[in-house]
């Protein structure tokens, strides 16, 4: 009976566990705004929690140093099904600046699946509520398929190219 | 023949039952079947003879005076030895000899490891026959006696595990102390015997209350401060810690719930019988400051113990600061709940102190800090650890609540009625000292029970059957007494209030109809229409019901949303999603309980918890002075303001 | 016939009205407005008012993990019957006129009543052997202490005052308590009860663990303290007990305080308790939550011990000369 309902949930109340690997705080400090006044992320639900084991999201920063890959791992490892793993910045994806440096472990989708990338260095607060969006909607459909691996297309891609023709 | 097992002869049997199995271990020695059985025989003898006194006594309200050796009344004075059973005796005897009976059931597994248990089972006879024998007994000079048998046989249990670090000193500061006690209720006696030429109490509380001269006060202070020491009010609690901690567990039982109400029914004796200073309202204020002064201090000294032994050590003696404030307020309401916590106390407390025990019988140490996560693996003695923290601690609808709850609200009419500030002060340390308590009951639960199970004890098992045969009969009673205090009220508690505030008929039980007033005269105080009205309701049972069905109803919504079927982690597990979270780091031992917790109550509080650390130096020298001082203020006060 | 009706009526009212359904109706409801209020005082737009509920919802449908370390049933277990004993409790509290089972208990039984619920969350918390939940249990058990000196004298003023009109000196029975503000008008407007009333609105949030008195579940520090473990279906009821905790407490603020506002018809009396509960949630627990920073635990024990008991004890000492 309730099981649409919790779908449909899953979709409306995203849970972000924000995780470092390495990053030079400047992804950090753009998910911060994210949930301030100005962008006020938590008006579709989203909230920041201190512990893996509430979140539904992970938001990974950083190019996953080698120190810090067993315990990104461990902690990924934490979250209970479904959940989303989300790269925020260009480091976790690609290494960066930082790529084939000796002490870089990355990119994280090496060892995990991804479910979003959110590119940029940082990436702009707009941007990553756009990620986080699509991370949501990937719940829902896992939750409703059951499985651990979903691709869904960017609903909100389109519109975004629309605005840039018209900033042209 | 069938005179025999006329029940007017059973107040002596089951005295007699006790000495008689002690001294029947030590001849026949070591042969150890039949020592268990002949302890468990004396104890069950003893106990079978309280029950069966429960219909004369409780319920058709007679008072049975037994006179040894026929040796009764001669020229209107008593010359024989008397034991004199009325509803309070009983009650007292009746909550001694369960926690006898449970304890030494306890002791049969517990100690089948130690040395010398026959001497043991000697000795914890001796104990229990002694204050049986004194709450039952009716002559003040016997009563004496029967306080000497059981310090010295308590001070010898104290240091039975003598290879035990600080046992020997435990047992060296108690006796020193100790027989100070007896020292004072000895000279006490004498004073009185000088004075009124009688040692039978009946009698004494016939002649002594309307005459009370400078020496029958000084007397007075003299017994009061004897039996504060059994009861080990402050100051003398620092002695209680020292023993419980060097006892074995079953001798804490009955240290802890037995002997300290010795301690309380002298009191009760002295101030409502045989002086009668209970109505007066200086003295009645001097009781409930005592009272609540142990309370709060032993609770906050309990809050600062490492040790587990030591925290339920002070917790019994500010428990017994419950029982001691209730019992002076002088309302029916008030001693009716004073008795029934002192019967709930020994009922929690002994559960208390047999799960510490059968956890040293496990991990071989008490210590908060070294121990945790014990409940996976042994669970029954953490449910039942779990019932008597909850008793202990006031939580509804387990039998701690149920007393506390009338002592608050008998406290609070005091109050009003009086219209005194101080009992307003008293009912809101009541009621703090509660929370305080349950603070040092999560505490413990917390360090022993709960959190991470260091590597050491994995190897800990359940305790064996027949200590948790032991522990389960007082965790029922604390359940069944919580659910059911208007039965407790009605064949125990009531009856007994009734017999304290009715003196008259325990003279005349023993020298006939009209003694009492002839003798005392104006002082004669008619019995009293007792009342047990409280200004509050509370009834466990419909709780309970409402609980169930509101449980129930949780519980199916839950298995209906297939709640149990979860990833749960066989014992084994490994991988990391099982892990605790420790910040993205690989799991290590870490646990928080023992001296960790409350930091930021420990932190606003630090000055006192350090003056009190500085008070409590652990010297003997020092804790006889508190006793000579205790003794120099007890006199002061009764020839000044009495 | 009529014992099958009236057994129905009861379990309606354990089922329905005032038991679980509307507690939790009422408890998400004041949850998704305490949000809301913060949000707009931040100048956020803030989550839906149906937020608690898609939180709780999504909740269910989450795995449960439960850790090596931990005692499986008094974690799993734990929050079930903290939830229950919520509900009980509610039961007891009259609304207005109506009370179904408020003779069975009295204010101070409803004191160590509401300590059965933070002691389920706590042993649950003790049992997933976490040590970021032993600091937290260890935080929410001074959070507890430190509340209960202010709402001992608050309901000791409360029993003295009402002792004092009726007549028996001192009364603590909730159903009396009802009664008598229905015949006289509510507590609050007797000159002596401002300040127990006051201590009483200062309490509510310490006893809920809203900002600034959240230090048992630091989410910041201690990574949700005793919650750290929980997930999924466990953590669901943990929230939900934590809404109706709110609306417990609120609720009891309305009946010692406010009674005597109702109409006599169960409906709207009920709609009234849930108008004023969400005033003073919005008073009381948003505002302060949005205008301050968390307190250090030490700081939160002196300020209840000092501040919020003085006022108690003031309201007391009122009663107590009859003022």
């Amino acid at each position: 009976m309730f099981n649409k309902t919790i779908i449909e949930s899953a979709a409306r109340s995203p849970w972000i566990f924000h995780i470092n690997g390495g990053s030079c705080n400047g992804c950090d400090i753009e998910i911060v705004s994210v949930l301030t006044p100005r962008y006020d992320a938590e008006r579709v639900g989203f909230k920041l929690v201190g512990s893996p084991k509430h979140a539904d999201i992970a938001v990974v920063t950083g190019p996953i140093t080698k120190q810090s890959l067993p315990r990104v791992l461990r902690t990924l490892e934490q979250i209970p099904e479904p959940r989303c793993i989300v790269t925020c910045g260009s480091c976790p994806q690609s290494g960066n600046v930082f790529r084939g440096s000796y002490s870089i472990a990355g990119p994280l989708s090496k060892y995990v699946h991804v479910d979003v990338d959110i590119a940029g260095c940082a990436p702009k607060p707009e941007a990553i509520i756009d990620g986080l969006l699509l991370a949501a909607k990937i719940l829902a459909e896992k939750k409703r398929t059951g499985s651990s691996e979903v691709q869904i297309q960017n609903p909100f891609a389109p519109a975004r190219e629309k605005e840039k023709g018209e900033n042209e | 023949m069938t005179d025999f097992l006329n029940y007017r002869h059973f107040p002596v049997y089951s005295v007699m039952a006790l000495f008689l199995g002690g001294f029947l271990i030590i001849v026949l020695g070591n042969k150890k079947v039949l020592r268990n059985i002949l302890a468990v025989l004396s104890v069950s003898v003893s106990l079978a003879c309280m029950l069966a006194l429960i219909k004369p006594v409780m319920i058709d309200g007679e008072i049975i005076t037994y006179w040894l050796g026929n040796r009764s009344i001669a020229g209107g004075y008593a010359i024989g030895i008397a034991l004199e059973v009325d509803a309070l005796s009983l009650f007292f005897g009746l909550l001694i000899s369960t926690a006898v009976f449970v304890s030494c059931i306890y002791s049969i597994q517990y100690m089948a490891n130690d040395r010398n248990v026959s001497q043991y089972y000697t000795l914890f006879l001796m104990l229990s026959g002694g204050v049986i024998g004194l709450v039952l007994s009716g002559d003040i000079f016997n009563m004496f006696i029967m306080v000497e048998i059981l310090t010295f046989a308590a001070v010898a249990l104290t240091a039975f595990r003598n290879e035990a670090f600080g046992a020997l000193e435990a047992a060296f500061k108690y006796l020193v102390v100790g027989c100070m006690g007896s020292t004072c209720i000895l000279t006490g006696t004498i004073m009185l015997y000088a004075q009124a030429h009688t040692l039978n109490f009946a009698q004494l509380s016939a002649l002594i209350p309307g005459n009370i001269t400078t020496s029958g006060k000084i007397a007075f202070a003299l017994l009061i401060v004897g039996f504060a020491t059994k009861a080990f009010l402050v100051p003398f609690h620092p002695l209680a810690a020292d023993a419980h901690g060097a006892a074995p567990a079953p001798v804490s039982v009955l240290i802890s719930g037995v002997l300290t109400k010795s301690g309380i029914y002298g009191i009760i004796r002295l101030t409502y019988f045989l002086f009668q200073t209970i109505s007066q309202s200086s003295f009645r204020l001097l009781l409930v400051t005592v009272g609540s002064v142990s309370m709060f201090v032993c609770v906050t000294m309990a809050l600062a113990q490492h040790d587990f032994k030591r925290l339920l050590a002070f917790h019994s003696i500010s428990q017994i600061g419950y029982v001691l404030t209730a019992v002076g307020l002088c309302s029916a309401l008030g001693f009716s709940a004073g008795i029934y916590h002192a019967m709930n106390h020994t009922l929690f407390k002994g559960l208390l102190f047999l799960t510490a025990g059968a956890v040293l019988h496990e991990t071989g140490t008490t210590n908060l800090d070294d121990l945790g996560g014990l409940s996976k693996k042994m669970p029954f003695t953490t449910a039942l650890f779990l019932i008597g923290a909850f008793s202990i601690s006031g939580i509804p609808p387990f039998n701690g609540f149920a007393s506390k709850w009338m002592i608050y609200q008998a406290c609070y009419q005091k109050a009003v009625e009086t219209g005194h500030f101080g009992y307003l002060l008293v009912t809101i340390i009541c009621l703090v000292t509660s929370i305080l308590t349950l603070a040092s009951f999560v505490k413990v639960s917390q360090s022993v029970f709960f959190g991470r199970l260091p590597e050491k004890y994995e190897g800990v098992k359940e305790v064996p059957f027949g200590m948790r045969f032991a522990m389960g009969i007082f965790a029922v009673l604390c359940i069944v007494t919580g659910l059911f205090p208007d039965l407790v009220g009605k064949y125990l508690t009531h009856p007994a209030s009734a017999a304290a505030f009715n003196a008259n008929a325990y003279i005349d039980a023993a020298f006939g109809e009209g003694y009492a007033s002839s003798m005392l005269g104006p002082f004669a105080s008619a019995a009293q229409d007792v009342v047990f009205d409280t200004a509050g309701v509370w009834s466990p049972v419909s709780w309970l019901i409402l609980m169930m069905i509101a449980l129930i109803a949780v519980t199916i919504a839950a298995v209906s949303g297939k709640y149990e079927k979860c990833s749960a982690a066989p014992e084994e597990v490994t991988d990391p999603k099982h892990e605790l979270f420790f910040g993205g780091e690989k799991n290590r031992f870490s646990q928080v309980g023992g001296s960790d917790l409350f930091w930021g109550f420990k932190y606003n509080w630090r000055h006192y918890f350090s003056g009190m650390h500085d008070l409590h130096s652990g010297v003997l020298n020092d804790y006889a002075l508190w006793a000579v001082v205790a003794l120099a203020l007890a006199m002061f006060f009764m020839l000044i303001v009495l | 016939m009529s014992v099958i009706i009236s057994t129905l009526m009861y379990l309606g009212f354990i089922l329905i009205f005032p038991g679980f359904l509307f507690c939790f109706f009422c408890g998400m409801l004041l949850c998704g407005i305490e949000r809301k209020i913060v949000a707009r005082m931040q100048k956020r737009v803030g989550p839906p008012i149906l937020q608690p509920w898609y939180d709780f919802f999504k909740l269910c449908g989450k795995e449960t993990i439960i850790p090596t370390a931990a005692n499986k049933k008094v974690f799993l277990f734990a929050p079930v019957i903290g939830l229950a004993a919520l509900v009980v409790i509610q039961l007891f509290i009259p609304v207005f006129g109506f009370t179904a089972f408020s003779g069975n208990a009295d204010i101070i039984v409803i004191l160590y009543l509401l300590l059965v619920p933070a002691l389920a969350e706590i042993f649950g918390a003790s049992a997933s052997g976490s040590p970021y939940a032993g600091i937290g249990l260890s935080r929410e058990m001074v959070t507890i202490i430190s509340c209960e000196l202010p709402l001992v004298l608050v309901l000791l003023a409360v029993g003295k005052a009402v002792g004092n009109a009726v007549g028996t000196g001192v009364c603590f029975s909730l159903q009396t308590i009802a009664e008598y503000q229905i015949e006289k008008g509510s507590l609050i407007k007797q000159f002596s009860m401002i300040p127990a009333a006051a201590a009483f609105l200062l309490v509510i949030p310490g006893e809920i663990g809203s900002h600034p008195f959240d230090t048992a579940e630091a989410e910041t520090e201690i990574c949700e303290g005793m919650l750290a473990e929980y997930s999924g279906p466990p953590l669901a009821i943990n929230k939900l007990s934590h809404a109706v905790k709110m609306f417990t407490m609120t609720s009891l603020f309305c009946a010692l305080f406010l009674g005597g506002l109702g109409v006599g018809i169960m409906t709207v009396d009920a709609l009234i308790v849930l108008g004023l509960s969400i005033i003073i949630t919005v008073c009381v627990v948003a505002l302060i939550n949005a205008a301050t920073a968390r307190l250090k635990i030490e700081q939160l024990f002196k300020y209840y011990w000092t501040f919020v008991s003085g006022l108690a004890a003031l309201s007391l000492i009122l009663a107590w000369f009859g003022l």
